[in-house]
């Protein structure tokens, strides 16, 4: 069984269809890459899958059971962890107090949040020393790994990354997605990415999402090998980036 | 000498009151982004309720204290259901407005029970004041600037050193991102009205006894309030209480050596002196915090 499986979804905003009846599959212990254009769905899909929107149509089922119309608090709850799109790091908060509100979702003493919140920064090292600064000092891509570190603190089975290489620089754009490669050892993934190539490297699976409509489904060298997926979705100068 | 020592304490005494009633201005403000124009209402029906048992019943004062807090929580519980909670996905202005309404209500169901006659609340101290010195020091006006001290330090470790200070404030920044985290935002507004009306309370149990208690008490020391608030930087908690004592201090000395039928005045002076030339406050608005 599936551990996320997305049934024929619809989302409206007001008068706007932003996805037309989507279905997808996430397995255990794997990581999808959900690519498309702007505007084409992606960060919708996951704002339901938290349940920041509302379907209007389709079902969500998380292990089984539909998540489908429930709250954000709740859905945390069961183990789905939303990193979303523009980080979202609270700016008068330190780096250390934002992780360690990353584990609200569970009923945990505050010494034992914060010991774990220290372990986290093993794993970002890059963000150890700004332990005490507050969010809005920081840089891009050190709110990124805040955001990940975070969002990893709820302890999800299934971790939802909106962008997370958006606006950074290519080098932080390698270490964000060592991290991911390093993530996929012990939770389930989501990812959503416009820069194709990234995306699909870490991944098992991948999806291009259209104006609201899932429109191809693959492995990573299956989506490359797809020269007019490749020219229309996955950026035309792939052939100079694979080569 | 003796005299601005003696105008300075009064100052500072009633300076805490505004003081205490702008924190819960700012509390309001940060974790729901509306001003609440019945804080100065919870200062009022607080005294009144000090009328109710400690006068009319002559229950202890103690016990009437604790228990005028108590109704204070409710109060902060039914006004989050009954004003906030319904209008909490529009935007600031049909909230605004509520609380408008809501101050009226209140004002008038208390002059409907009471009558327009002020009451009259004794302190808590028996003893009137103490001689230190050349200066007099009410015992009264001690006992709300020993008050004021003890809460300014509880809110600092509240928020600043526990969890559940820190997922108050997370809730204020950004309520989205609060709830993808688990925080219960409803939880946490909730609690932001209790603790607010339970300050707002407090502030008029304490300053009842140097005033009368009023139907008008509540809408002058919000206007007082407010003004603190802007005064110290709107959305500031720091500033709403160094704000707060200003201006406390200003009116008396206005009062003192220029004229008293002039004292609100004065505050409302120095305000507009402040929308003028330093609109932002005197610690400025954090736009990062916003950002």
């Amino acid at each position: 069984m599936a551990l996320l499986e997305i049934r024929d979804l619809v989302v409206r905003y007001g008068e706007i269809e932003a996805l037309r009846g989507i279905s997808l599959t996430v397995e255990q212990g794997k990581v999808v890459t959900l690519l498309g254009a702007n505007g084409a769905g992606k960060s919708t899909t996951l704002r339901a899958i938290s349940g920041l929107e509302k379907p209007a149509a389709g079902d969500i089922l998380f292990d089984g059971k539909s998540i489908a119309g429930q709250g954000p608090e709740a859905i945390v709850r069961l183990g789905i962890s939303h990193v979303p799109e523009g980080r979202r790091v609270f700016p008068g908060l330190s780096v250390k107090e934002n992780i360690m509100l990353g584990a609200s979702n569970r009923r945990v003493p505050a010494k034992e949040i914060s010991r774990e919140a220290d372990a986290m920064f093993d794993l970002f090292p890059e963000i150890r020393s700004f332990s005490n600064a507050l969010g809005w000092t920081l840089s891009g891509g050190q709110l990124q790994m805040v955001a990940v570190a975070r969002g990893l603190m709820a302890k999800p089975r299934l971790l939802l990354l909106d962008e997370p290489s958006l606006g950074l620089a290519p080098v932080i754009v390698q270490a964000v997605f060592r991290i991911i490669s390093q993530i996929r050892q012990s939770t389930t993934v989501l990812l959503v990415e416009q820069n194709a190539r990234m995306g699909l490297s870490v991944a098992d699976y991948g999806y291009v999402l259209e104006t609201g409509r899932i429109v191809l489904g693959g492995k990573p060298d299956e989506l490359w090998g797809n020269e007019a997926i490749r020219a229309a979705y996955l950026g035309g100068h792939a052939k100079v980036a694979t080569a | 000498m003796d005299l601005v020592l003696q105008l300075l304490f009064t100052g500072i005494g009633i300076g805490a009151v505004y003081a205490l009633v702008a924190l819960g201005f700012v509390l309001i403000f940060r974790a729901t982004n509306v001003v609440n124009f019945a804080q100065g209402e919870f200062s009022m029906v607080a005294a009144y309720l000090m009328v109710v048992f400690a006068v009319d019943l002559g229950w202890p004062y103690w016990l009437s204290f604790l228990i005028a807090l108590g109704g204070m929580a409710l109060l902060g519980v039914i006004f989050n259901l009954g004003v906030y909670y319904p209008l909490r996905h529009r935007s600031f202005l049909p909230v605004i407005i509520a609380t408008i309404g809501a101050s009226i209500l209140l004002a008038n169901s208390v002059l409907a029970i009471y009558g327009p006659q002020p009451q009259v609340l004794q302190g808590w101290f028996e003893t009137p004041g103490i001689q230190l010195g050349p200066v007099y020091l009410d015992s009264q006006y001690l006992l709300i600037i020993a008050v004021t001290i003890a809460l300014v330090i509880f809110n600092y470790w509240f928020f600043e050193h526990t969890l559940l200070g820190k997922k108050l404030q997370a809730t204020s920044q950004d309520k989205e991102m609060a709830s993808l985290l688990g925080i219960s935002v409803s939880t946490m507004i909730m609690i932001t009205f209790i603790y607010s009306a339970v300050l707002g309370g407090l502030a008029g149990i304490l300053v009842a006894p140097v005033l009368f208690v009023s139907i008008q008490m509540g809408s002058t020391i919000a206007l007082k309030a407010f003004a603190a608030t802007i005064i110290g930087g709107f959305g500031d908690v720091a500033g709403a209480i160094i704000g707060g004592l200003a201006l406390g201090v200003i009116e008396t000395f206005g009062a003192a050596y220029i004229s008293v039928p002039y004292k609100d005045g004065f505050a409302f002076l120095v305000l507009i002196a402040f929308l003028v030339f330093r609109p932002q406050g005197i610690f400025g608005e954090r736009v990062a915090e916003k950002a």
